[in-house]
């Protein structure tokens, strides 16, 4: 049963069915003293091939949400509602069912590529280890898909870096390696949490085409969390913003990009520098600070913080409002009109 | 590999070098002097000049550091007129036998530490830790003498199933009577193993914390997995350290239960040097101690760069 | 066996780093360090026994100073609640000069030790390069000496007294907290504060003091906390081996050892009460050094 990892296909497979079904999740943590509500009802699909990108400030339950599609809660976690990766339900799985799913049906590629890698062991036999665990496979055979699967993440050389350690290599090498661990068993769906940010720029650019490449030959299915809304804009195909854990908006990277509805998202949109913002204008800030979510609030989260905000925004949670596969929960949609001045709206 | 090695190697050596001054300074720190602090308060003025002589102790200060220097290098560690022996002689009697003791007893620490620590770490604020947290707290906080007497109360004298005395003469009649040796060596190991057994649940837990852990769960790895393959090689590291800098103590636990035992080792006579006021017996043990503790933190050293390979290219760490 | 209780929430990493920081901010230690019932129950502990041995004779009058032989080794009963010892003295009584005694040398012992170690490391660190290595060097060969042996000389070779104890047990003690210091300021010199200051020319000893010093409280408290526990275990070994102070004075660890000698004889109030208020105590120290160190993030395999 040696790894098949080397099989190209040549077009993605059929879009009959989601690869990722998610429904009326909540994730709640709990503490000592209190009840950290991290994911609260979010509900999203994702089909194979396609990236979508989940947004949002830090705090805002994007991790939590990666963590829990990996089956990576810790056990103060209580998970309520259907997460189904490819027709399994993983809600309620016990810990030995969740390991089997874990690296075979979905891999995880986490923001610090440095802090990742076991610093005593091979390279090669880091890469390997999801085989030999998931599939039985010899050492010999997992190290042979080890070199093979570097070769596709671009790390030149690559028999020669299964004998390395992680500090021999740099950030970018170090995160390809990373991606190649995570990838091995060739997984349905990657959770990548913040992946670049730890990386530099040029690097950054690499490992996102890389993502793209790895998308598009194995025809998996890739959730890409982040805070950078220029990764979104030029890698994901759909993308989901959530604020407090809850869902603002989500729709084609074009669709939130030129058209966004949510007041937030605009908010976010007019934080991000263009090169049409003008020179000597101000940087376009989100007043206030993320909300506490160990606090039960009525209404709209982002409410305190909205410039449009009124008084049924502070009472009651806005219905979502959908149109051709757009989503957003907002009583102060954007018009039209407006989100095209959004790069004006920073003087 | 081999710049680390010799800078290692180098930084032993100057450490010895330091040893080596802060014994002879310690030597001629005592009041009046080496000669009336080894002839004794009865000396007199023509006794130690004669003395001095003898022993070159009217040459200049470093001169006399050379001549000892020499001879401690070449087997003369002094000579103990309380005794009326080499201190050489002396120490290679008793030597053994505290290595043996020290030695069975660290071992036996670190192989009951391991288990122990591993279990608290993963255990983490459950029943289970709680209790061996209290009770290796508790050891820990309890002074090694009261340990070794409560020992002794119980075993040789309440349950008579060990003799309360080490066995006294030669190195065989010592290992060939085993039962004499539980107690000496229990006291050591249980005041050991509180130490450790906190050092290593620390040093497991900052391991389980680490990113690679969480790394290898999302490829499925169950505890198993976890613990020895990927914990166990990276919490050793600052485990052998420890071992390496622990000689000290250790010697200074042995010193406390040879007394309490009588066991003949060189805590023992360290002991009867002290309040006999025999210097030169006293100062050759810091000597061999000091370095056997030196060399130890290098071999201790050089098998965690063994285990680490971060180590062995790591920028120098003074 | 389930590895499952381990932190694993997200950006955990990143809020240690923030929470570190922020502890060592006035005031955020002293809270956290209230919520640990553990570190405030060893606090509770240290208070009550320091008001014991300081306060108690103030309310409870005995005679610590006349031997009275007639009365020795009485088991508690009426007028002495924890009996006499060999000599006559009440127990009790004793037991609060005793740990007078005690306290003293292990609150001044880490002092010195405190004091020299941080003096010692801060500079080494500071400085760094040569200076570094040889100051750090010294501390090395110091360590491979084992205290008791070096404590066994000098007590030979000085008067025992409350002073010469301090001395002595912070001499043999100042070489971890130099070590600690050191890597303090090893991380802490390359601050951009530091920096700075350096830049304006202020001089080395007031930027070590102002600046690394200062940063570095979090680690000086918790180690502090632990010499005294360590001093009190090492003033009761040598107290045992006989190089204590002399008597009328006492210390816990000499009360113990005293009563060790009767062990056979069943004289239980002369060993239990010492050597549980030695236990009491260094538990106690150990409890709170460890509730420091939490609640200033600090890494947990330093002590």
């Amino acid at each position: 049963m040696s790894a098949q990892a080397t099989q190209r296909r040549d077009e993605p497979p059929p879009a009959t069915a989601p690869v990722l079904k998610v429904t009326g999740l909540d994730v709640d943590i709990k503490l000592p003293h209190s009840v950290v509500r991290a994911v609260q009802d979010v509900s999203l699909e994702v089909w194979p091939g396609e990236t979508v990108s989940i947004v949002g400030e830090s705090g805002c339950g994007k991790s939590t949400l990666g963590l829990a599609l990996a089956g990576l809660l810790p056990p103060e976690a209580v998970t309520r509602g259907s997460i189904s990766l490819g027709g399994r339900e993983l809600v309620g799985l016990g810990e030995r069912q969740l390991r089997a799913v874990r690296g075979a049906e979905v891999g995880i590629v986490f923001q610090d590529p440095m802090t990742s890698l076991n610093p005593t062991k091979r390279i090669g036999a880091q890469v390997g280890e999801a085989l030999r665990l998931q599939r039985g496979a010899s050492k010999a055979a997992a190290l042979r898909a080890a070199a093979d699967m570097l070769d596709r993440v671009g790390l030149p050389r690559p028999r020669e870096q299964l004998d390395r350690f992680p500090h021999e290599l740099s950030g970018g090498m170090r995160q390809r390696v990373v991606i190649a661990s995570a990838l091995i068993c060739e997984p349905r769906l990657l959770v990548a949490d913040e992946p670049t940010t730890a990386l530099d720029v040029t690097t950054q650019a690499q490992i996102l085409e890389l993502f793209d490449g790895l998308s598009d030959e194995l025809g998996m299915a890739t959730l890409l969390v982040t805070h950078d809304m220029g990764v979104v804009a030029g890698h994901a195909d759909r993308v989901f913003v959530m604020y407090a854990g809850r869902e603002a908006e989500t729709g084609t990277t074009e669709t939130i990009f030129e058209t966004p509805r949510h007041q937030y998202t605009g908010a976010l949109l007019g934080s991000i520098l263009r090169m049409e913002t003008p020179r000597k204008s101000r940087l376009g800030t989100i007043p206030g600070r993320p909300p506490d979510l160990t606090a039960a609030e009525a209404g709209c989260p982002f409410a305190p913080r909205c410039a449009a905000a009124s008084g049924e925004c502070t009472s009651q949670l806005p219905d979502a409002s959908e149109e051709d596969g757009h989503r957003w929960s907002c009583y102060h949609p954007l018009a039209t009109t407006e989100t095209k001045r959004i790069p004006e709206a920073q003087q | 590999m081999t710049r680390f090695l010799l800078r290692r190697c180098s930084q032993a050596v100057v450490v010895l070098l330091l040893v080596s001054v802060i014994v002879f300074g310690l030597l001629h720190l005592l009041p009046g002097g080496p000669a009336r602090a080894i002839l004794g308060t009865h000396a007199t003025p023509t006794n130690i000049a004669a003395f001095n002589k003898q022993n070159g102790l009217d040459s200049p200060v470093p001169v006399q550091y050379w001549h000892w220097l020499t001879g401690v290098l070449s087997g003369n560690l002094g000579f103990s007129y309380v005794q009326n022996q080499s201190v050489a002689s002396l120490l290679a009697q008793r030597l053994p036998k505290t290595a043996f003791l020290a030695g069975v007893s660290v071992l036996l620490a670190v192989l009951i530490a391991l288990p122990v620590g591993f279990y608290q770490a993963v255990r983490r604020n459950r029943a289970g830790d709680y209790v061996l947290t209290t009770v290796t707290l508790v050891l820990y906080s309890t002074p090694a003498f009261w340990v070794a007497i409560l020992l002794i109360d119980l075993l040789a004298v309440r349950l008579h199933a060990v003799p309360a005395e080490a066995p006294q003469g030669s190195f065989s009649a010592l290992i060939s009577d085993p039962q004499a040796l539980v107690l000496p060596v229990l006291t050591i190991t249980l005041v050991t193993v509180a130490a450790f057994s906190r050092y290593i649940r620390s040093s497991v837990l900052d391991e389980l914390a680490q990113d690679y852990v969480r790394m290898a769960r999302s490829k499925g790895a169950g505890h198993r997995v976890i613990l020895f393959g990927h914990v166990l090689r990276n919490a050793m590291g600052p485990i052998v350290t420890l071992l390496g800098l622990s000689l000290p103590f250790i010697v200074s636990g042995t010193l406390i239960t040879e007394y309490v035992f009588n066991y003949p080792g060189i805590g023992l006579l360290t002991f009867n040097a002290a309040t006999s006021q025999d210097y030169p017996v006293m100062l050759g043990v810091v000597v061999v101690v000091g370095a056997a503790t030196v060399i130890g933190s290098l071999l201790a050293d050089v098998t965690h760069a063994i285990l680490d390979p971060r180590v062995r290219t790591s920028a120098g760490i003074a | 066996m389930s590895l499952e209780n381990v932190a694993t929430a997200p950006g955990a990493k990143e809020s240690a780093l923030a929470a570190e920081a922020e502890a060592t901010a006035r005031g955020a230690w002293l809270r956290a360090f209230a919520r640990n019932p553990l570190a405030l129950a060893g606090l509770v502990v240290v208070v009550a026994l320091l008001l014991f041995s300081f306060i108690g004779p103030l309310f409870y009058h005995t005679d610590q100073i006349h031997t009275r032989l007639a009365l020795e080794t009485l088991p508690p009963g009426s007028g002495h609640p924890l009996g006499t010892d060999d000599v006559g003295y009440d127990e009790l009584g004793r037991l609060m000069v005793g740990g007078q005694t005690t306290l003293e040398v292990a609150f001044g012992a880490a002092a010195v030790a405190v004091v020299l170690g941080v003096v010692w490391g801060a500079t080494a660190g500071y400085f760094g390069g040569l200076l570094d290595g040889l100051m750090m060097r010294i501390v090395d060969a110091l360590l491979a000496i084992p205290a008791l042996l070096l404590l066994l000389f000098l007590a030979t070779v000085f008067r025992p007294s409350v002073l010469m104890l301090i001395i002595v047990v912070g001499v043999t003690a100042w070489l971890v907290p130099a070590r600690l210091i050191r890597a303090e300021a090893l991380s802490l010199r390359s601050r951009e504060y530091v920096l700075a200051a350096k830049t304006m020319g202020v001089r080395a000893p007031t930027i070590i003091f102002r600046h690394i010093i200062t940063n570095s409280i979090g680690t000086i408290l918790v180690n502090a906390t632990f010499q005294v526990a360590d001093a009190i275990l090492v003033v009761a070994a040598l107290s045992f081996l006989g190089l204590g102070v002399a008597p009328p004075a006492t210390n816990w660890g000499a009360m113990l050892s005293d009563g060790l000698n009767y062990t056979y004889s069943g004289f239980w109030w002369l060993t239990y009460p010492p050597g549980i208020a030695i236990v009491l105590t260094v538990l106690a120290f150990n409890l709170v050094g460890d509730g420091l160190r939490d609640a200033f993030g600090l890494d947990t395999r330093r002590r």
